[in-house]
């Protein structure tokens, strides 16, 4: 268990921020930490969507349960939230 | 006694080059400080500027200019101005003051290398004139805000924000450290006078001068208006030597030195003059949007100016016109929602008057800024205060030093440009951001921003208390909506009405 430090590109949002999670987290809970800072401030809530996490440039997204250590990110690295229906 | 006239006496008396013989050409004008693009001095001596003056015309026009403001602020100091004015105009004087009044009279010192270690003589007796009229410009602008301290500490940033690490005087002293007081003489002539202040003071003197004059403050109008007559002179310092760069190859060179000082002060105007042009100015009291601004003093003046004397439009001018519609909306929206943060009270500028404004001068601007201050506007409107403040740092560029942005909303396109050096990762704000910074990345590699001080421990205890101390932002100092949110009654009576009729 650690900081880590990772840099939150939020979807709809206008500003990267900086988001300190944890390297035992998953990426469904840094998402989570990332709307914190964006959902209900700039971002409206989407109820009936989830967040998914990916890679800035990637298509595809980083699996729900996979865990910050296990990703491979540098510290810093920018993740993009991305909101999805559920069942996409 | 008959005095001759100025034209017949100027050329021979500013030939004051001559041929050393105990010290080396190089150890007179060494070359990290004059400017080393292998040229002797006889390559510099035909530079000829285009503003011959001389001592005494210089000290009785600057001296009428100095009666002339001095005398409009005797006649207005009791008129209550400051008191009676809409609250974002005196956040437009105190973001001005605090960003511009000492990066002045650092300027009087990058004038001063031009004068002693430039090897073009009219360079020199040109910047002799330019560093006094930055001492005049730092002496007023610190002088003028000075009445008003007593009445409102934030004034009093006019002289202390330049010494602080407050997060926009970092990128305001990371752009001027940059062009001006760690370039040679021939590079600060043509990053500092002609990028600079060639293509940009105007847009700050003029036009915001002209919005002065509309909001009735003639005080600040005639202060400004006063020393933008400074800056239209010794901004053409830079022009002659460009010249002599491009007749001798040095093309690629010059080139570079001009791309780098424009990217970097649109950047600061972005962050200093585009919030106050469409968002705290009084509506009424608007001339033209900032875009129209840009357009009419950069776009079409600085872009003649450059191919008039042989330059090329910097590789990046698609990049530059694009970010005309959208990059101050984002740094608006930063400085307003990390208003603590900052010296002033910044103006949200967004009641539906003011939106209708923004919609016709930036189409789109409500599904994209707008839904970000749907959100902000519902909180205030709620009293959901907490809300309205963040909780973290925006991630800010390594070398702009500001926050990372893009356009939000519906046309989503916020985007990082990241590069790995020497194992660090650095975070830049455009491709031209970080175009800049690998053009010489030793000479920023070594800078941290807020970010990286944050992360690195330098800002304790790690939360907003801690990150106020490190800016020196004192109680009573820290900045919060211009307007006490009184702009908001327009959207809560809006709502009352809505349930009024769906009930």
């Amino acid at each position: 268990m650690a900081l880590f430090p990772l840099t939150s590109n939020f979807e709809g949002d206008f500003v990267l921020q900086l988001v300190p999670v944890d390297t035992e987290n998953t990426m469904d809970e840094v998402a989570a930490a990332a709307a914190v800072h964006s959902v209900g401030r700039r971002v409206r809530n989407r109820p009936d969507q989830i967040l998914r996490v990916r890679r800035q440039g990637d298509t595809d997204f980083l699996p729900r349960n996979m865990k910050v250590s296990e990703a491979g990110f540098k510290p810093t690295e920018t993740v993009e939230i991305i909101w999805q229906a559920p069942n996409a | 006694m008959a005095l001759l006239n100025r034209m017949e006496w100027y050329n021979l008396a500013r030939t004051t080059n001559w041929t050393p013989t105990y010290v080396t050409e190089d150890e007179l004008f060494p070359p990290s400080l004059s400017g080393d693009f292998d040229l002797p001095l006889t390559a510099w001596e035909v530079y000829d500027e285009p503003y011959k003056q001389t001592y005494p015309e210089y000290v009785k026009v600057q001296r009428e200019k100095d009666a002339g403001a001095y005398s409009v602020k005797a006649a207005l100091e009791r008129s209550r101005i400051f008191e009676n004015a809409d609250p974002g105009w005196k956040s437009v004087m105190k973001a001005h003051y605090g960003a511009i009044a000492r990066g002045e009279y650092a300027a009087a010192s990058a004038e001063a290398r031009m004068m002693r270690f430039s090897k073009a003589p009219g360079m020199r007796n040109m910047s002799t004139l330019g560093c006094m009229d930055e001492i005049r410009h730092g002496q007023m602008q610190l002088y003028f805000p000075h009445e008003h301290v007593s009445k409102d500490r934030q004034m009093d940033w006019a002289f202390k924000a330049y010494d602080t690490n407050e997060w926009a005087m970092i990128a305001a002293r990371h752009f001027f450290d940059d062009i001006m007081m760690t370039r040679d003489a021939i590079s600060v002539s043509i990053m500092l006078t002609f990028s600079f202040e060639t293509g940009f003071t105007n847009m700050q003197f003029l036009g915001l001068a002209a919005d002065a004059a509309e909001a009735g403050d003639h005080t600040f109008a005639n202060l400004i208006s006063s020393i933008q007559t400074d800056e239209s002179r010794h901004a053409q310092i830079g022009g002659p030597a460009l010249k002599i760069l491009i007749a001798n190859g040095k093309k690629a060179e010059a080139q570079k030195r001009v791309d780098i000082a424009l990217w970097g002060a649109w950047k600061l105007f972005s962050v200093l003059t585009g919030p106050i042009m469409d968002y705290y100015t009084p509506l009424e009291h608007r001339k033209q949007s900032f875009k129209e601004f840009m357009e009419e003093w950069i776009v079409a003046q600085f872009e003649r100016a450059l191919t008039d004397m042989g330059l090329d439009l910097p590789w990046y001018w698609d990049i530059f016109l694009q970010e005309l519609n959208d990059t101050h909306h984002g740094m608006h929206l930063g400085s307003y929602f990390w208003r603590p943060t900052v010296w002033w009270n910044p103006a949200a500028g967004v009641t539906p008057e003011e939106r209708a404004w923004l919609e016709e001068k930036y189409p789109g601007w409500n599904e994209t800024w707008g839904e970000c201050w749907d959100v902000f506007i519902d909180n205030v409107v709620d009293g959901n205060m907490e809300k309205t403040y963040p909780e973290t740092l925006p991630y800010v560029c390594n070398m702009c030093q500001l926050p990372i942005l893009g356009v939000p909303g519906k046309k989503w396109n916020v985007k990082d440009y990241p590069l790995d050096y020497n194992g660090r990762l650095y975070h830049f704000g455009s491709e031209v951001d970080r175009w800049c910074f690998q053009q010489d990345p030793e000479r920023y590699a070594g800078h941290m921003s807020i970010v990286d001080r944050f992360l690195a421990g330098m800002i304790q205890p790690m939360n907003l208390e801690g990150a106020l101390k490190y800016m020196n932002i004192a109680p009573g100092e820290c900045g919060d909506d211009a307007h006490n949110y009184a702009w908001a009654e327009t959207y809560r009576a809006l709502r009352e009405t809505r349930k009024a009729a769906n009930a």
